[in-house]
């Protein structure tokens, strides 16, 4: 850690509240009188004593701890004012301090809301909150003002503690200062209703792992408001403040805890914060040499104790948003609860993190090998995208053709079908009309024609099956395989063929790897092959086994073919297996 | 004889039409798609319905599921169906259920009138009706062992026309040779063919195609 001016202010502050406290406790244990709660009781005066140190060390621990340390900077403050009534009520002590202890009391609800407030950042997270510390800071400023100018003590009929000392005193109004005193007292009430309502939403509205962090601090600041409201009730009923009175004392006992509760929890904040990114940087030793896709986000989300942990990477060549799996993904956005961090790497974007508000300043937590760690998993997620665009444009190709294919049939049976078969009967009338006048020359030449017509209509008709055969699409891949076997000029066995319908890329594929295999096996010379087409559970499993000679050709229009629908064609000797994802 | 003619595109159903005027058959409708088919059907009663395989909407097998719906829904008006298709699968399909008064032509021959006719009469008949070219194609398909090998040509020869539909009756006079003989031929075919004698002449057809297609 660098000695920085910030840090060495902080270390004074740090020396000076601890000597300050020791000096309020030297003040309570000495000889002299003290009329406040830690004059009358030996618990009160333990509490109190008690709840002041732990501010200081909350104080200390948290500002050195944290490089931002503004939490440490409201506690020493904070602690300061705490031990202000010491001071106050330090019977026959130097009337300017007394005097300064009187008004620096009213301080301490500002300073220890406006810590609840700002825990665990320091920073206060919404307008509503920074209006609610603002108007807290300045009542307690002006209530202060008018005290120290128009309140003589010796005159205020409900005075308790200071009740001689006033140094500031200008004019003694003492109606003035009464009403001020009033006033005082409703606004507190307001304020430690408003610390109430906030402490209870935010541990509503906190994830699991949030909530962790911020209940003790929370509910300190639950407890301070409701003996805050306590102790102004209580003074409503009874002006005279009685520290002996056993209803103020044992309100006076639940705000010490309260206070103790919150500083303990500053500490508690720090130290799972300081755990959470110790896991985080463990993220990257966890995940090892070349840890699987998208396995980053469910490590950091383990790590900061976030399921609802989501990374986006941004391509910035494609302009989107991916998962870890490369999938695209929308952009993501703040919601209630959620926060968005942008991860950049050398000036360029290179994830959006969304995640739980609590955790602060996500991006400092992330070490830099986790930095790397995510630059990689970006990097592969960009491939795989890449990867996943050219798997669907591939197949997008093969269906474009297909329906081609398809297309191309029917025009064929719709087209040039229709016109054959109008010409053959053309063909026919007028060899029935040349026979009728005896010109049997002419009848055996239309005769002839009408033969080639028929020829051709029957070659239309294979051309026109071999483009696409209609009953794959009509009838399914078992009726299309028996149709193979029923034309092959080979003798082929249909074993066991799945029953039901498929996609038609996978019909189609499936059945163009049979009729290759069958040509192939012909070519090679075999009298034999057997064909099944069983489902696998997700995939279907084409085989067909030939008796023909070894294999010379690759078959690679075939294996391209069943690859771009995800297959995979195995080529042997005499065998040719393709598994074809079909869910 | 009263037909119904029911074909998508003009030109061929014309063609039919005038094919059939001409031989004097009595066309009593026309129409070109399924509906209007089974419409006509419903309303003129005819003798036999001539369908083409291929109608709107999809083009695929829209008249044979209309044929099969006439089938069940009038026993006794006949259907002859005229596919482009030489698939034994869509015939065995056609004549599954309902395997009288039933035909699969290719549409090649629908032109040939004396073709045309004789299907139309056979049906009219009862009979059934299988295109030759099917026929020969499943006979012709290749085996390892051939059980086919043991039939003699002659016994083969009456093997492809029992397929293609023919009775007995039919066969004889096609052939030249008596009705006995003719049946003498059957029985000796179904005994080398381990199949089941069965004197229903339709039955008999759909199951030497089934047999002719069974394995390899």
């Amino acid at each position: 850690m660098s000695v920085r001016p910030a840090n060495l202010a902080r270390l004074a502050a740090g020396t000076f509240a601890l000597a300050y406290g020791l000096g309020a406790l030297a003040v309570a244990l000495g000889p002299g009188e003290l009329t406040t709660y830690a004059g009358r009781s030996d618990l009160a005066a333990t509490l109190a004593v008690v709840a002041g140190f732990a501010l200081v060390a909350a104080g200390l621990v948290t500002s050195f701890a944290r490089p931002a340390g503004r939490i440490g900077d409201l506690a020493l403050p904070a602690s300061v004012v705490w031990f202000a009534p010491f001071w106050a009520g330090w019977k026959g002590g130097p009337p300017l301090v007394l005097s300064l202890g009187t008004l620096a009391a009213g301080f301490a609800l500002p300073l220890l809301l406006h810590l609840v407030l700002a825990y665990p950042t320091g920073r206060l997270r919404s307008k509503r909150e920074r209006a609610l510390v603002l108007a807290v800071y300045l009542e307690a400023g002006l209530s202060a003002l008018g005290r120290a100018l128009f309140r003589d003590p010796f005159f205020d009929p409900y005075c308790w503690d200071n009740c001689t000392d006033n140094v500031f005193l200008v004019r003694s109004l003492s109606r003035v200062a009464r009403g001020i005193q009033d006033a005082d007292l409703w606004f507190t009430v307001a304020a430690a209703a408003a610390l109430a309502a906030l402490c209870i939403w935010r541990l509503a509205a906190a994830s699991a792992s949030a909530r962790r962090t911020l209940w003790p601090v929370l509910a300190g600041g639950i407890a301070l408001s409701a003996a805050t409201i306590a102790h102004s009730v209580a003074l409503v009923r009874t002006p005279l403040e009685d520290p002996s009175n056993p209803a103020f004392l044992s309100i006076f006992a639940v705000g010490c805890a309260a206070v103790i509760v919150i500083a303990l929890g500053l500490p508690w904040g720090l130290l799972r914060a300081r755990v959470q990114r110790r896991s985080v940087a463990r993220i990257v030793a966890e995940l090892g040499e070349a840890p699987p896709p998208g396995s980053l986000e469910s490590a950091l989300a383990r790590a900061i104790g976030d399921p609802e942990l989501r990374i986006a990477y941004w391509l910035p060549a494609s302009r989107r948003y991916v998962d870890g799996l490369g999938r695209p993904v929308e952009e993501p956005v703040v919601a209630s609860g959620r926060a968005v961090t942008a991860l950049v790497r050398d000036g360029r974007q290179v994830a959006l993190v969304t995640h739980a508000t609590a955790i602060a300043e996500l991006e400092r937590e992330l070490g830099a090998a986790v930095r790397l760690a995510l630059e990689n998993e970006r990097l592969q997620a960009e491939i795989l995208a890449q990867l996943h665009d050219l798997r669907v444009s591939r197949m997008r190709i093969v269906e474009t053709g297909d329906a081609e294919r398809r297309r191309l049939e029917r025009d064929l049976h719709d087209g040039a079908q229709q016109r054959l078969l109008a010409l053959s009967y053309d063909l026919r009338v007028a060899r029935a009309a040349a026979e009728a006048e005896g010109d049997v020359q002419t009848a055996s030449l239309l005769g002839d024609a009408t033969g080639g017509a028929q020829a051709a209509l029957g070659e239309l008709r294979e051309l026109a099956d071999g483009i696409h055969p209609a009953i794959l699409t009509e009838a399914g891949l078992g009726a299309a395989l028996e149709s193979l076997a029923d034309a092959a000029p080979l003798a082929v066995e249909i074993g066991e063929t799945a029953g039901e319908r498929f996609p038609a890329p996978v019909e189609t594929a499936a059945y163009l790897v049979v009729a290759e295999a069958i040509d192939d096996a012909a070519r090679r010379g075999a009298s034999y092959a057997a064909v099944t087409a069983p489902r696998d559970d997700d995939r279907l499993v084409v085989k067909v086994e030939d008796d023909g000679s070894q294999r010379t050709s690759t078959m690679i229009r075939l294996a391209d073919r069943v690859g771009a629908i995800g297959g995979r064609l195995e080529i042997e000797a005499t065998t040719l297996r393709a598994e074809i994802p079909c869910a | 004889m009263r037909v119904v003619v029911a074909d998508d595109v003009m030109l061929t159903r014309q063609g039919i039409v005038r094919l059939l005027r001409d031989a004097g058959i009595d066309v009593v409708a026309e129409a070109e798609d399924a509906d209007g088919l089974l419409r006509h059907v419903r309303l003129a009663r005819p003798d036999a319905a001539i369908v083409d395989i291929r109608m709107p909407p999809t083009h695929t097998d829209e008249g044979l599921v209309a044929a099969q719906a006439i089938r069940t829904e009038h026993p006794a008006v006949g259907v002859l169906v005229l596919s482009q298709y030489v698939e034994p699968s869509y015939a065995m399909r056609l004549i599954e259920e309902h395997p009288e008064r039933v035909g699969y032509l290719l549409k090649e021959r629908v032109f040939d009138v004396a073709v045309l006719i004789d299907a139309l009469r056979r049906i009219a008949d009862g009979e059934t009706v299988i295109d030759p070219t099917i026929v020969s194609r499943l006979v012709g398909r290749r085996r390892r062992e051939d059980p086919l090998a043991d039939l003699t040509e002659r016994e083969r020869e009456v093997l492809g026309l029992v397929a293609e539909g023919l009775s007995n009756k039919a066969i004889a006079s096609r052939l030249f040779i008596t009705e006995r003989t003719v049946e003498a031929h059957v029985k000796q075919i179904f005994l080398k063919l381990q199949l089941n004698t069965n004197s229903d002449s339709h039955r008999r057809v759909l199951s030497v195609l089934a047999y002719l297609r069974a394995g390899a």
